[in-house]
């Protein structure tokens, strides 16, 4: 958590992070130019620069789009998800020099603007085939440049966490662009089996991925509850871990219901930063810690610790024996509940 | 969602668990494995490049007769009386003529007429180009007039292959035919570079047809939306010298259905 906005907030985790990614890409740039200058040397620099960058470009997309899903299964991947934008701007500048680099070979130095060129030099829309496959190359590099600029937490609190996320979802559209401009653009001439099997297999592995974690998560949405006077049944008190919570779902929100020092309090479970799940965070100094970036909130009335300012709304708990119960009616971001005593 | 007792948070020193570290070292190397894996296959996965050549960083002068048939050519001795039609163009995307402006302010009929002309040659199978980026670099080296190239009608074919522009294609770019250059080659052709057709026949032997209207003038806004497609073309053909000249009617092209290919 940070009050005012840094370029980076360095510490050595994000060090090794980013030393990780920079070496990687620089392992798979050295790597793709040795072998095809090595085995295939009558090929140009430019070409080479293209693919290489490009083919990095979408390796690095799918490694970003699986971690996300990681997470959510397995609570160990959590730090890689904790700076996944730097690999996002990361991934960004490949497929710029890639997005780049083509621009300039192919519509530059023209009779025309190289943009409207992208445009309209190709006209076969009608066509699958023909389709002009750069149009979709372009559509997803202005996506991934809108997504890379506004990685930072300057745009994240000015735009709210909802419009941010909204924007970021926007990833899956850039991602479907990229798959149609590579199946109608480089796979329509090179043609290994190799090079489109291994985005098959790509596309097939991120898409499991979510779909087990959509699954996994449905379930938790669609536990069946009983409501008595008004209130709705949550689950024995012995099935929330000390210090940890349970997620239940109120009115299609998700709400966390947190156990600590002896008492029980519940709180929306969407964190005002990115919105990351509470309920898979834990108490730490008496405060509910998100598990994606440490943002913190008091578990009694969803308040961020001074001087920090986000606030989420809050529920009323009651327990009966030992079955939680929660009122579904949310209460004011912000609102101080007592906690409810065990 | 899978929990354990670690709980790491960026700001704590000392809450990355063993267990935590385990799986981040896992997935580090299973991330450069695939990183390894993707450039072994992205990289040996490519179709071989063609051996043509342009001499970006090397210029070149040399020394002909020029002519327009319709489009700027130099004619060169290479050798005791073998002569080479060397294709003139501009730079980036755009024909000669812009660069031959000056000289034609001075000389009104530039054809026939000995030039000297200094550029970067590009070069593959038999063909030769060079571009000009300085009109300086275009000087009147005679104003005798030499005998006009002659012509020599073939017949009226019909042939199948693609049009291409032949900066790209004889040099500057690899791949220069096919889908992914398509785009390039209709800046090419619209900025004014002469279209061509390039043929492969069964035995893997291409020839060249520069295209021209049925009066023999520039057609390149005509062809634009056929370029980088595999089409059948009929026209009339004409020899001159190295290179065939193919006179033909724009409406009369067909794409055909046949997959377009780099080489």
């Amino acid at each position: 958590m940070g009050l005012d906005y840094q370029l980076v907030l360095w510490n050595k985790h994000k060090k090794t992070y980013d030393k990780i990614i920079v070496l990687s890409m620089l392992l798979y740039i050295v790597l793709f130019a040795v072998i095809t200058i090595a085995f295939n040397s009558e090929t140009s620099i430019e070409t080479l620069v293209i693919r290489a960058f490009g083919s990095l470009a979408i390796i690095m997309l799918h490694i970003i789009l699986a971690i996300g899903p990681l997470s959510r299964l397995n609570s160990n991947f959590l730090p890689i998800l904790y700076n996944r934008r730097h690999l996002g701007v990361s991934m960004f500048i490949a497929a710029l020099i890639h997005g780049g680099f083509s621009m300039f070979q192919f519509h530059a130095l023209g009779d025309v603007n190289p943009v409207y060129s992208v445009f309209t030099s190709n006209m076969d829309y009608g066509s699958l085939t023909n389709f002009p496959f750069q149009v979709l190359g372009f559509l997803a590099l202005l996506i991934l440049f809108i997504m890379a600029s506004t990685s930072h937490d300057f745009f994240l609190a000015n735009l709210s966490a909802k419009v941010w996320k909204r924007l970021h979802m926007m990833v899956y559209f850039a991602y479907a662009l990229i798959i149609a401009h590579v199946f109608l653009g480089a796979f329509q001439q090179e043609t290994s089996p190799f090079t489109i099997g291994i985005m098959i297999i790509g596309f097939l592995v991120v898409a499991s991925l979510h779909l087990i974690t959509a699954f996994k998560e449905r379930k938790t949405d669609r536990v069946k509850t009983e409501e008595k006077e008004g209130w709705l049944t949550v689950c024995n008190i012995s099935e929330i871990q000390e210090d940890r919570a349970k997620i239940f779902t109120v009115d299609n929100e998700r709400v966390a219901i947190f156990k600590y020092d002896g008492k029980l309090s519940a709180i929306h479970n969407v964190c005002k930063h990115q919105g990351g799940p509470l309920g898979e965070g834990k108490i730490i100094d008496g405060c509910v810690t998100c598990p994606w970036h440490g943002y913190q909130y008091l578990p009694s009335n969803g308040q961020s610790p001074p001087p920090f300012t986000e606030k989420v709304t809050t529920y009323e708990l009651k327990l009966d024996e030992e079955t939680v119960y929660i009122n579904p009616k949310a209460f004011e971001e912000g609102t101080e509940v007592k906690p409810c005593k065990i | 969602m899978k929990k354990n007792d670690e709980f790491y948070v960026p700001y704590i020193d000392g809450s990355l668990g063993s267990k935590t570290k385990k799986t981040l070292k896992r997935f580090t190397f299973i991330a450069i494995v695939v990183i390894v894996i993707g450039a072994l296959i992205f990289s040996f996965a490519q179709k071989p490049f063609k051996n043509s050549t342009f001499e970006l960083t090397s210029a070149t002068k040399i020394t002909g007769t020029y002519h327009e048939n319709p489009y700027p050519m130099l004619r060169v001795e290479v050798a005791d009386n073998t002569f080479k039609n060397i294709l003139l163009l501009g730079f980036g995307k755009s024909s000669a003529n812009p660069f031959l402006e000056k000289l034609h302010s001075e000389v009104k009929n530039l054809n026939g007429k000995t030039l000297n002309i200094e550029g970067n040659l590009i070069y593959y199978n038999g063909k030769t180009l060079i571009q000009i980026t300085d009109d300086e670099k275009v000087t009147l080296k005679n104003k005798k007039t030499s005998l006009a190239l002659q012509k020599e009608l073939i017949s009226k074919m019909t042939l199948q292959g693609e049009i291409i522009d032949p900066k790209c294609y004889f040099g500057v770019m690899k791949p220069g035919k096919g889908k992914i250059h398509r785009s390039c080659a209709v800046r090419c052709i619209s900025g004014g570079i002469p279209p061509v057709l390039a043929t492969t026949d069964n035995n893997n032997i291409s020839q060249y047809y520069l295209l021209t209207d049925l009066k023999g003038n520039p057609i390149n806004k005509d062809v634009l939306s056929y370029i980088g497609k595999p089409s059948e073309i009929t026209g009339i053909v004409e020899k001159m010298e190295d290179w065939y000249i193919m006179k033909i009617d724009a409406d009369d092209i067909k794409i055909i259905s046949e997959n377009s290919s780099i080489y």
